[in-house]
């Protein structure tokens, strides 16, 4: 009796295909009315001596039946798991639900890595009005009113005595009128020449660099500028050399090349074949500079140095039309971010 | 300016090749901006003589000629040239030369008659870009010579740089004296020898001698200004770039070129009276050589007879006065003028000369009569003639005063960090032609010589000394460890983090020209005040920008030409209130068009409204941790209905709003949201502050009220805020409703209040009770009835 009804519940429980289904066996079977339930409930009829052994086959037969229900039960779970697994499938290789992302000027990228490669030598940056008066642009800088470099400049005006700055050098200026020197200043911003070609726009970008101490000398400056060039460039053994050049407000002045980073020093179109490429102006500032500002010449040295951005900006992207940086054309500024 | 080496070499030659020696001015400080062989490649090719000249049997066009060129035979060379002829002196390629482009030339038949060469013209040879028939060399030409070294043709020119302190290079001589320094070896002047007599029949005065200290003048009688100017001096002076004339005028241009000194002659018969040095008196006008007629100012210095100007000093000669081929009579001048009086008078005029630009950067005043005498010593040797002696007009105490100038050890090691050896010092000064007019053991006092106006303070003669020593060799040395810590209030917010945040949320930052065309300042911001440059490059770049936003809708604009609909840009710079430092200050702005994602597969397009604009605006600002409040409000730009501006302090810092449609339609638009705020409101933030935060529950409570449509939902928020109810924690808005239900000109609002203590949790009782004062408040004063 209990093996016919144990062979008929295996086959069911094997048989079924949902929870539901072998909830309604565990009922059939084990349940108040189920069937081994009725044979326990029919114990009583049996006599003393068959009872115990018929109990225990019973019992036995119910942990028998109970296993194969938690079998089939997990058997059916993880069936339907699956099952929603794969409802709940999606394709992973789908883009996020995003906004793109935007990106900074490679001017901005530029300037920025200038300034904190600068700002871990512990300088500061500082700014300037970009419309300027005669006095800060050129006077204070040693080019009074005639000297050829005046001609030379391009300079946008409003008024005789009014222009765009031409350089970021009055910031110097500005500057030491207003702070005590021990200084050490980088000032980044926009400049403006009345020129415009396809080497030219009439606006564009330099950073100036200013050092004044007491024991600042040129040496300093040409150990700076190497180790700036080198940081930037991200090329420890990059060749930097010194020539002599002019600028009215540093005496002695010179401009620093680098080797060509386009053709490493072989000679090619950008580098005119030289194999160096002039990155930048500096020097010693010519003591009637300081005295402008009522700096002591004799107690300090001042150093300077000026670099055009978008021109690291070119050699470092490769980017080889100056105009591109000033026509906004998304395609073009896309390729920094 | 540009050099010969052919021509520098006559004065000085180190034995490096062209190569090294510009590198080694390069090194100098003399910048060689290129250098460049007078002719390409090419060889085999001779000075020949046509012997003969016939028609080719068979050709019409071609010429059958018979050159020697000093061989035992004669060659016969088949030519196309209509110049050809017989007894002409003539280039000729031999079998087997290279020509530029690689052109080889055999022996060939052309119809079947044999040629051996070519008769060349200078295109062919690569001398110039293109030539009227074959090269006609002159009759004394050497059978036979090969042509490179006949023409000079190994020669290379070499473009300088001159910076504005080196005046004294724009010179044979002048780069000479730099070449002579630097390699330690003398340089050697012409022979000049003239044999002068009697007295310049023309009276010569100068009235204003503070601009011109010196005036040398002389005539010279009985030239032949019809001679050829001979083809040393012709070839020397194409090589520096200078157009041959007659023989007087390229002889003064050489001379120029030679010496640095800019010199005149005029045409003796053309002058009345006597020559006066002055000033123009206003009004006065002349006709210059360059065929122009001008109108002089009384701040211009000229030379002038009994009539009329003659020639504005120093920039340019007159017309009526200037010497033709026929003249037979001439007075030439030689001056020294004064820069700083001399700068800009040219450009005054529009004009820039050879002689302007070496008079205002400074002419070596000793080298005056040199530079007479050698031109008159080659006008006799060309042209012929009888000199006078010369007529000087000199003020000795006008003429530049040659300080001296004091350099210690002291100030070497200062400056450029090491000392350097006391007898390479003075050899140094010497070979500058610096004069050492007191030493000790470590300083010296030098005499400037009078070509360099550039050497007047010691900083002058220590860069002298380093460029000389070379830049490249000095030391180089690390700054000394600054030990300040910069004192940056934390609460300061870097430009940079308020452009990442940007960025972040899809804007590309852009750089814009900061000066606009006045049709876009107009329709952006007409009532601000007009900032225009007097020289722009264009009408489109000739007004300062007041706001951003003409830069950013010009960007959009192109991006849209180029396909690129949707935008969202942003740019940070000055704007411009007035010309004063202070009236110009940096902002911040923002352009937003087209779809709020990018086409996607899991959401629809979506157009970008207001309030996209409003939240990557608000999300920025929120780094300051400051309230910025919005209020309805009009711009020129913007949209009527769709604009606020943005207050802080109960101050507008910025606006945001739609394009105006009037706008929009104006610029051939889309639909585009811009914001601008002052770039220093959003610069400084708050230093976080730890208070206390509850552990008791949080009662919330939602109340819907139905009020004027009109009443900005801002305003029932912060008055809620400023009731600062004990417990109260904050205020959201989560429905707007208008439409069924709701009384038309009315909407409803559904605000979320929650309240929390620090002590305790709130009872319902206490919780209603503040929801009322609420409440009331709202009825009291937006009218808001509850809902």
């Amino acid at each position: 009796m209990i093996n016919t009804i144990l062979d008929q519940a295996k086959a069911s429980i094997a048989q079924s295909e949902s929870l539901k289904e072998l909830d309604d066996l565990r009922v059939k079977f084990l349940g108040k009315k189920g069937e081994l339930t009725a044979l326990l409930k029919g114990l009583g009829k049996l006599s003393k001596e068959e009872r115990p052994k018929m109990g225990e086959a019973i019992n036995q037969a119910k942990v028998n039946l109970q296993n194969l229900l938690t079998d089939r039960k997990n058997h059916l779970e993880t069936l339907e798991l699956e099952k929603r697994l794969l409802k709940e499938k999606i394709d992973v290789s789908l883009p996020g639900r995003n906004v793109e992302m935007g990106g900074l000027h490679p001017v901005t990228i530029t300037l920025n890595r200038i300034q904190s490669l600068f700002a871990k030598n512990g300088f500061e940056v500082e700014t300037g009005p970009e419309i300027e008066d005669d006095f800060h642009n050129f006077t204070a800088l040693n080019i009074p009113e005639h000297h050829p470099a005046r001609a030379m400049h391009d300079t946008f005006y409003f008024d005789e005595s009014t222009v765009l700055r031409t350089h970021t050098s009055p910031v110097q200026i500005r500057t030491m009128e207003n702070k005590k020197p021990p200084l050490r200043i980088i000032a980044p911003g926009r400049v403006y020449r009345c020129d415009s070609d396809i080497t030219h726009t009439p606006m564009f970008h330099q950073v100036e660099g200013l050092i004044v101490d007491k024991d600042a000398n040129f040496a300093q400056l040409k150990g700076l500028l190497i180790d700036f060039l080198r940081a930037y460039f991200e090329k420890e053994d990059l060749q930097v050399r010194f020539r002599p050049s002019y600028f009215p407000f540093t005496e002695p002045s010179a401009e620093a090349d680098i080797e060509c980073v386009i053709c490493g020093g072989e000679g090619c179109r950008v580098c005119k074949k030289t194999g160096w490429l002039e990155v930048l102006g500096c020097g010693v500032v010519h003591p009637n500079v300081l005295n402008s500002v009522d700096i002591d010449a004799e107690e300090y040295t001042g150093l300077a140095f000026g670099m055009g951005v978008e021109r690291l900006a070119m050699l470092r992207y490769g980017v080889n039309d100056l105009r591109l940086f000033f026509e906004n054309d998304i395609r073009f500024l896309r390729q920094f971010r | 300016m540009n050099i010969s080496t052919f021509w520098l070499r006559e004065w000085i030659n180190p034995k490096v090749s062209d190569d090294v020696l510009a590198e080694q001015l390069t090194m100098a400080g003399l910048e060689v901006d290129g250098i460049e062989s007078v002719a390409p490649v090419f060889d085999n090719v001779v000075v020949g003589h046509v012997v003969s000249c016939e028609k080719h049997p068979d050709a019409d066009k071609l010429n059958l000629c018979q050159v020697d060129v000093g061989e035992s035979d004669n060659l016969q060379i088949i030519c196309g040239a209509s110049n050809v002829r017989t007894d002409l002196k003539v280039i000729v390629a031999t079998v087997g030369a290279k020509l530029p482009g690689g052109l080889k030339i055999k022996k060939a038949k052309l119809r079947g008659v044999e040629s051996f060469g070519m008769i060349c013209s200078e295109s062919e040879l690569g001398m110039s870009d293109s030539s009227d028939g074959i090269s006609e060399l002159d009759s004394d030409a050497p059978i036979g010579q090969d042509i490179r070294k006949y023409l000079d043709l190994d020669d290379n020119i070499i473009e300088l740089d001159i910076t504005p302190n080196r005046g004294d290079c724009f010179s044979v001589l002048g780069v000479a004296r730099e070449v002579s320094a630097n390699y330690n070896m003398a340089f050697k002047l012409p022979n000049i020898n003239v044999s002068a007599q009697g007295s310049s029949s023309i009276k010569t005065s100068v009235s204003n001698t503070q601009t011109c200290p010196k005036y040398l003048t002389r005539t010279v009688k009985g030239i032949d200004n019809t001679v050829k100017t001979p083809k040393w001096m012709a070839e020397k002076l194409t090589r520096s770039g200078q157009q041959v004339h007659s023989p007087v005028v390229d002889i003064t241009n050489y001379v120029l070129l030679e010496l640095g000194q800019p010199m005149h002659a005029f045409d003796l018969e053309k002058i009345n009276g006597a020559i006066e040095v002055r000033n123009a008196k206003a009004g006065e006008t002349i006709e210059l050589l360059n065929e122009s007629s001008v109108e002089l100012n009384d701040d211009t210095l000229i030379i002038a007879d009994d009539n009329s100007p003659l020639a504005i000093a120093g920039v340019m000669g007159g017309m009526g006065s200037s010497t033709q081929d026929n003249s037979t009579q001439i007075l030439l001048e030689s001056a020294f003028f004064e820069p700083v009086s001399i700068a800009g008078k040219a450009r005054n005029y529009g004009l820039h000369t050879e002689s302007s630009l070496r008079f205002e950067r400074g002419v070596d005043f000793n080298i005056t009569e040199t530079a007479m005498d050698r031109a008159t010593q080659l006008i006799i040797d060309i042209c012929g003639g009888e000199a006078s002696d010369i007529n000087s007009c000199v003020d000795t105490k006008a003429l530049p005063e040659l300080t001296p100038i004091t350099i210690t050890q002291a100030k070497i090691q200062k400056i450029l960090g090491f000392e350097l050896d006391a007898n390479w010092i003075e050899e140094k000064f010497t070979n500058l032609d610096f004069e050492i007019s007191n030493k000790s053991a470590d300083s010296w006092t030098i005499i400037p010589p009078s070509f360099r106006f550039d050497i007047r303070i010691p900083a002058d003669l220590i860069e002298e000394l380093a460029r000389l020593y070379g830049y490249d060799k000095l030391p180089v040395q690390k700054l000394s460890l600054d030990a300040n810590i910069n004192a940056t209030s934390e609460a300061t917010i870097d430009k940079y983090d308020i452009a990442q945040s940007l960025v972040s949320r899809g804007y590309q930052e852009v750089i814009t020209y900061s000066f606009v065309s006045e049709k876009y300042q107009n329709l952006i911001d007409p009532e601000a005040k007009k900032i225009t440059l007097s020289n722009p490059i264009s009408a489109d770049m000739s007004t300062m920008r007041s706001s951003l936003w003409a830069g950013l809708l010009q960007t959009v604009e192109s991006n849209q030409r180029r396909g690129h609909t949707d935008a969202r840009f942003f740019e940070i710079g000055l704007c411009f209130g007035g010309v004063k430092a202070d009236e110009q200050s940096n902002k911040l702005a923002g352009v937003v068009s087209g779809n709020r994602f990018d086409a996607q597969w899991s959401t629809d397009l979506q157009p970008l409204d207001f309030f996209d604009a409003k939240a990557d605006l608000e999300s920025l600002l929120a780094l300051t941790g400051t309230q910025f409040s919005f209020e309805a409000a009009e711009h020129s730009a913007l949209q009527k209905g769709q604009t606020a501006k943005i207050i802080l302090d109960g101050t507008q810092v910025g606006y945001i709003g739609a394009l105006s449609p009037v706008v929009q339609k104006e610029l051939s638009l889309s639909k585009c949201y811009l914001f601008e705020i002052d770039l220093d409101v959003t610069l400084s933030g708050k230093i976080a502050k730890y208070e206390a935060f509850s552990s008791y529950q949080q009662s919330a409570r939602d109340i819907a009220l139905v009020l004027d449509e009109a009443t900005p939902v801002a305003d029932l928020m912060s008055s809620i805020k400023n009731m600062s109810q004990p417990h109260f924690v904050g205020v959201s808005l989560f429905d707007i409703y208008a439409g069924d239900n709701i009384e038309s000109g009315k909407k409803s609002v559904a605000l979320n209040l929650t309240y929390q203590s620090l002590e305790a949790t709130l009872s319902d009782d206490e919780v209603n009770a503040k929801v009322d004062e609420v409440l009331a408040l709202m009825q009291d004063k937006f009218s808001a009835t509850q809902r």
